[in-house]
């Protein structure tokens, strides 16, 4: 069979590796339009905070693919994708064929219809390339604001704080991480990016932004005086790389809807990861996770499929863990909305230590942990019984250390 | 390959093992550094000693971003690179049995490594309630206990011999 | 990667003596592990065993003799050092006579051949005072064993089928044994403890027996009322091989379950489930005894009461059951014989002269008195060797004053203890991994010789300080032998085991094979050469025959003074007795002392984990943090506080003037209280 992947991250390399654990005859190719070395996105903070060295963001060496027998292609687009004909057309216009064919192509960021945010100075942190850019503009004293206040926007404001720039973060909605964090928790990470000298906005509508003749960009928002800042960082969402199926059979719908078994609507075309809508742990069927466990657990499973074991998807299970601002924000599952739910709260905000378990007629659906790597801990532990959907009638005893492994519950 | 095999029945939370590891991590005896922890429960009278069973398909191994976790081709056991973990704590997320833990000092995520193949934890073991098995025969003393509990209850209680 | 060298010995860093390989580099130790072939650790050890690397080369380590002057210690040459003891011991003798010169023995030295020494020593001087740490541990259970069946029996838990562990904590203590219980659990062995506390072991029990402190004695003879009146007892072996039995059952009969519940707090259905586990499990039954039920004032009779459980249940030198061990028949170094000197009256052996009689031992708490009255006749020197009674004998304060008033106090250690603070010359002596010496594990009748690995330059092994001073004291003809490894070389001449043999096997080499029933072929060591239910040698002294049970003083007269009872000296694996307190990972393990209390005292004192309490008793107070356990690992009004802490030391308590009126043993684990939040 030829075998080709398009994507060289989570979850295009994790697909290569279950498949060839399975398969180590048919061919297969890697195409991707970054011309990097494999690199880990996740990392990407750490060593613009200068944690870690530049050749540790790498996952992958040449010989990596040699030992695995890979074709690869790399700093090429795929332009288009025609199921019928089993080929894909690269940007320089050769073209691929397949047998089977895993789209991976992830999700890039958006930016909001602000009045001239595209232009200049203006940055996402999302590529090698983005994080490469804003190190070599990171110098201490610069200003920089922070639109959006997700995983990414934060960790970006924490880079930049710790880099020794005056920071600010503006986030429309009425509380920071929205989607990810309940009020009290929100209250409590705002709290601490305050203590750490990073202003933060929540409520705030941006409405332009002015170039001045010196470049520095001048933002106007309703109801407040004009703000000065050198760079702006948008950490506002990501829409997910779809274009390359316009006009193809293959259906998309705000990312590309696979089955358990990460199938497209075209049998043998298979999706992974950011630009998937797939499966997840609570029964939903097209749901997206830009999360970096997700991507690995989809390209497991569409390489397993694609090798000929019809292996289905369990579900995704949300779960993202970041320290930023001296406190380890880690979360799994659905813990935002609690109307009709169970709430178990460990709530030693003063501690910088906020445990929440949300329960579903006994059963835990989800989790946030704002503390240290204990809790993240916690959380861990907690993933076989959300996942499992197990009865845990003693959560005080769990959160104490007690019912190691799900079996020990009476 | 071999594995520490736990039998919770045996283990009477003397923390030799949790010291020993500790150690061998650091030279001191702080049980938060070691790689092998023991749950102690007075109401019950249960003693737990668990660490990491290495997994077959380890979740740490595969969700790691920095691809710092492999398996060592010689022992079996999962590892981390110190040198190539960023501190993310995406594997202490990942383990559903708690096994591992984040070194503050450091900053990189420790887990058991099976000491390069000659554990401490077993060695230092008094009550014999960890044992260093091929896991092929792991656990196979369950099945000893049943026989010895089948064997009396069939007959053999030899009363005054 | 420089050479290894391994060496094996055994570990003395507790008196379990595991098997180890000691591993060095350039001559220096680096590392310490378990040696697999020994049969009786099989490779495991305690982390005790590699912290002697550190213990040898500790700072504090004393390495050179120390006089005390106006100035403080000073150094000064060993020669020089053993001059003047011997020369200030002839004074002593010359004006007070040999026998106001005494010798305590402690248990870091061990015993066998080491303690034979220093009893050699002191005889040949014509003295009978004899001191060591046996006044208040293991002479208990010995006496107790004795008087019953003549010695003091070792159980065969692997072939068991019921183990009772009786105020005895292996994992903490002889932390080796518990792979042996467990190795037997697991063939479906029920593990019994009786215990006030929740102790480690008590942790795997099948059936823990919570009852209150020194009420032993009446849990055994409930035990024993219900074996025989459940005919779950062994009528052949007892009919033809005890004494005693039928005024034994007639005393037993007043200890129903309901009756031992009263006393001991333990239910009535217990007693009962107890006795049928063990009638069942009958003849496989092993007993051990620990020291728990040695330190109260009716310690033996209580052991006594438990030592007939051996013959009730026919487990007597029985596979499975307690075995008696043969002893190692080697050359002894003692002169008893040669020299008797029990007309000299040793110290406390007219007060308990089971004592003197079965051990030729002195009582040490009647020796503090002695030397500070100067009755019956003046103790004015002591050489002590590892032992530190100034924080491990009861009522500390008289220790030390009657140490400090002797007018000749030479100790021997690795470190300077509260007890070598008061001496007038410390003397740095040999750790385990630098002598020559004989071990038995009686358990598989092997002996075992150790290596020396290393030697400081001014530090001698007991030997060589006994043997220098002897020769300086007209005593060297009893100490020939030009070091410890010729000694060692005439200690094994009767035997078929020589110093090569012995040297060539450091997996031990079992002396003689090992029998049980050999009540078949020969007599007990018992006055009848029977197991004695009654002893006519007890009632001889004045003593009741049978193991009457007498309760213990804080239930039979409670004072509303001190209305908690306070048990002391339980284990803690890293710290032996008052050791190891200066190595720094144990004491990030165990950081400091501290007193058990029940969750239910603490609320009522207002106390929270980590306050201070003050405890209290007739003799003294002291403070420490409070610890609260949970409410099943303690009783409700019983504290426990460990021993060998200088911060807090529980023996500022503990009484030195109440005892077992048969062994001697001080009342230090049913000490009456009050405790306070301070």
């Amino acid at each position: 069979m030829q075998i080709v992947i398009i994507g060289n991250s989570a979850a295009g390399l994790s697909a290569l590796s279950r498949f060839r654990s399975i398969d180590q005859e048919s061919q297969i190719t890697l195409v991707s339009a970054e011309s990097a070395t494999a690199y880990s996105r996740v990392l990407l903070p750490y060593y613009l905070r200068r944690k870690i060295p530049h050749e540790k963001l790498f996952i992958r060496r040449p010989e990596d693919y040699e030992r695995l027998s890979v074709k690869t292609v790399f700093g090429v687009e795929v332009r288009h994708v025609d199921p019928e004909s089993h080929t894909l057309t690269l940007e320089d216009g050769r073209t691929i064929g397949f047998d089977r064919l895993l789209i991976a192509t992830g999700s890039r960021p958006l930016l909001p219809p602000v009045e001239g945010l595209a232009g200049a100075n203006v940055y996402h942190l999302w590529t090698l390339s983005d994080t490469e850019q804003l190190d070599s503009l990171f110098r201490p004293g610069r200003r920089v604001l922070v639109i959006g206040s997700g995983f990414i926007a934060l960790q970006a404001a924490w880079v930049a704080q710790q880099r020794g720039l005056k920071v600010a973060v503006f986030e429309l909605l009425p509380r920071i991480m929205p989607t990810v964090l309940d009020e009290r928790a929100a209250a409590l990470l705002h709290q601490k990016i305050e203590e750490h000298g990073v202003e933060v906005r929540v409520g705030i509508h941006t409405e332009a932004v002015e170039r001045t003749i010196k470049g520095v960009l001048r933002v106007q928002t309703k109801g407040h005086p004009p703000l000065e800042v050198d760079l702006i960082i948008v950490g506002a969402g990501v829409r997910p790389n779809t274009e390359l199926l316009d006009g193809s059979p293959v259906k998309t719908d705000r990312g590309i809807p696979v089955n358990e078994y990460m199938e497209t609507n075209v049998p043998g075309i298979y999706a992974a990861g950011d630009v998937a809508r797939g499966p997840t742990a609570f029964g939903e069927t097209h749901q997206t996770h830009a999360l970096w466990p997700t991507a690995v657990e989809h390209g497991r499973i569409a390489g397993a499929n694609m090798a000929g074991q019809r292996a289905p998807y369990q579900g995704s299970l949300n779960m993202n863990v970041t320290e930023m601002f001296g406190i380890t924000v880690a979360s799994m599952g659905k813990f935002v909305k609690d109307e009709g739910l169970t709430s178990h709260v460990i709530d030693e905000t003063g501690q910088s230590r906020y445990v929440k378990i949300i329960l579903r007629e006994g059963i835990p659906i989800g989790a946030v942990a704002l503390g240290g790597a204990e809790d993240t801990v916690i959380l861990g532990r907690l993933r076989p019984w959300i996942r499992n959907q197990r009865r845990l009638p003693d959560v005080g005893g769990f959160l104490e250390g007690r019912y190691l492994l799900p079996r020990q519950v009476a | 390959m071999r594995i520490v095999e736990v039998d919770p029945t045996s283990c009477v939370a003397c923390r030799n093992c949790e010291y020993a590891c500790a150690f061998k991590q650091t030279g001191d005896f702080d049980t938060k550094d070691s790689n092998i922890r023991v749950n102690f429960y007075p109401e019950e009278r249960v003693c737990i000693p668990w660490t990491c069973v290495h997994c077959g398909e380890g979740w740490c191994m595969e969700v790691c971003p920095a691809g710092a976790i492999l398996r060592n081709p010689e022992t079996g056991a999962v590892e981390i690179d110190a040198n190539r973990c960023a501190g993310c704590k995406m594997c202490l997320l990942a383990c559903p049995s708690g096994s591992i833990h984040f070194d503050k000092v450091e900053l990189v995520s420790k887990k058991c490594d099976l000491c390069g193949g000659d554990p401490a934890c077993v060695k230092f073991c008094t009550s014999g309630a960890l044992q260093f098995v091929e896991e092929e025969e792991a656990y196979s003393f369950r099945r000893e206990s049943l026989d010895n509990k089948l064997k009396r209850l069939f007959g053999l209680n030899k009363r005054g011999s | 990667m420089p050479e290894r060298e391994t060496v094996q010995t055994l570990c003395r860093m507790c008196d379990d003596r595991c098997a180890i390989n000691v591993y060095l580099e350039d001559g220096k130790i680096v590392d310490i592990d378990g040696y697999k072939e020994h049969p009786w650790n099989r490779g495991r050890l305690c982390v005790k065993a590699r912290a002697a690397v550190d213990m040898v080369y500790h700072p504090e380590r004393l390495l050179k003799p120390l006089k005390r002057t106006k100035r403080g210690f000073e150094e000064i040459p060993l020669q020089q050092a053993l001059d003047e003891i011997a020369e200030r011991l002839l004074a002593i003798k010359d004006k007070h006579g040999a026998r106001s010169i005494s010798i305590w023995k402690g248990e870091a030295i061990g015993f066998a051949q080491e303690e034979d020494m220093a009893r050699r020593f002191v005889h040949a001087l014509g003295s009978p005072n004899y001191f060591s740490n046996d006044s208040m541990c293991y002479n208990g259970r010995y006496f107790g064993y004795r008087l019953v069946e003549g010695a003091w029996p070792i159980p065969d838990y692997e072939n068991s089928r019921c183990m009772v562990l009786w105020g005895a904590n292996p994992p903490h203590a002889h932390p080796n044994m518990t792979q042996m219980i467990m190795r037997a659990r697991k063939t479906g062995a029920k593990l019994i403890v009786v215990d006030p506390r929740m102790s480690a072991i008590a942790r795997q029990a099948d059936l823990h027996a919570a009852l209150k402190p020194g009420t032993d004695g009446a849990l055994a003879l409930g035990l024993i009322q219900q074996l025989i009146e459940t005919q779950g007892f062994d009528r052949e072996f007892v009919e033809h091989y005890t004494v005693g039995f039928a005024e034994l059952a007639e005393y037993a009969k007043a200890f129903s379950p309901e009756k031992v519940e009263e006393q001991t707090g333990v239910a009535a259905v217990v007693v009962r489930e107890l006795a049928r586990t063990m009638a069942v499990a009958a003849p496989r039954v092993a007993v051990y005894v620990g020291n728990g039920p040695e330190h109260h004032e009716n310690g033996i009779n209580n052991i006594r009461a438990v030592a007939c459980l051996d013959a009730i249940l026919g487990a007597l030198d029985r596979e499975g059951g307690n075995r008696l061990a043969e002893g190692f028949k080697a050359n002894r170094l003692t002169l008893y014989d040669k020299i008797p000197l029990e007309h000299l009256a040793p110290i406390g052996a007219d007060r308990f002269p089971v004592l003197y009689g079965f051990r030729q031992e002195c009582h040490t708490m009647t020796g503090m008195n002695t030397i500070l009255s100067g009755e019956p006749y003046p103790i004015r020197a002591m050489i002590l060797t590892a032992a530190n009674p100034a924080l491990t004998n009861p009522n500390t304060l008289k220790v030390r004053e009657a140490l400090g008033s002797l007018d000749l106090f030479v100790v021997r250690d690795l470190f300077m203890t509260p007890t070598a603070e008061l001496a007038d010359y410390v003397l740095p002596a040999a750790s385990f991994l630098e002598r020559v010496e004989l071990h038995t594990h009686a358990k598989y009748q092997l002996v075992t010789m150790t290596r020396k690995i290393l030697k400081f330059p001014d530090v001698q092994d007991e030997y060589q300080f006994w043997h220098d001073l002897a020769h300086r004291l007209g005593i060297g003809e009893y100490f020939p032998w030009n070091d410890e490894t010729e000694l060692t070389g005439w200690i094994l001449e009767p035997t078929d085991i020589s110093l090569e043999r012995a040297a060539a096997h450091p997996e031990g080499i079992e002396h003689t094979p090992i029998h049980y029933r050999k009540w078949e072929k020969e007599p007990l060591n018992t006055p009848s050469g029977k197991v004695e239910f009654s002893s006519q040698y007890l009632k001889d002294l004045g003593y009741p025959a049978l193991p009457e049970y007498k309760p213990p003083a804080y239930l039979e007269s409670p004072d509303s003074d001190y209305p908690f009872v306070l048990i002391t000296g339980a284990r803690k694996l890293i710290y032996y007795h008052s050791r190891f307190r200066n190595i720094n990972r144990f004491r990030t393990a165990i950081p400091g002392p501290e007193v058990e209390l029940h969750p239910d005292d603490a609320a009522a004192l207002g106390a929270a984990d980590g306050d201070s309490i003050r405890i209290t008793s007739r003799i003294g107070s002291v403070e420490v943090p409070a610890k609260i356990k949970s409410a099943v690992e303690i009783l409700p009004g019983t504290l426990q506080m460990t021993h060998g802490w200088k911060e807090a030391n529980v023996n500022l308590l503990t009484h030195d003037d109440r005892f077992d009126p048969i062994s001697g043993f001080p009342l230090m684990k049913a000490v009456e209280v009050r405790v306070e939040k301070v």
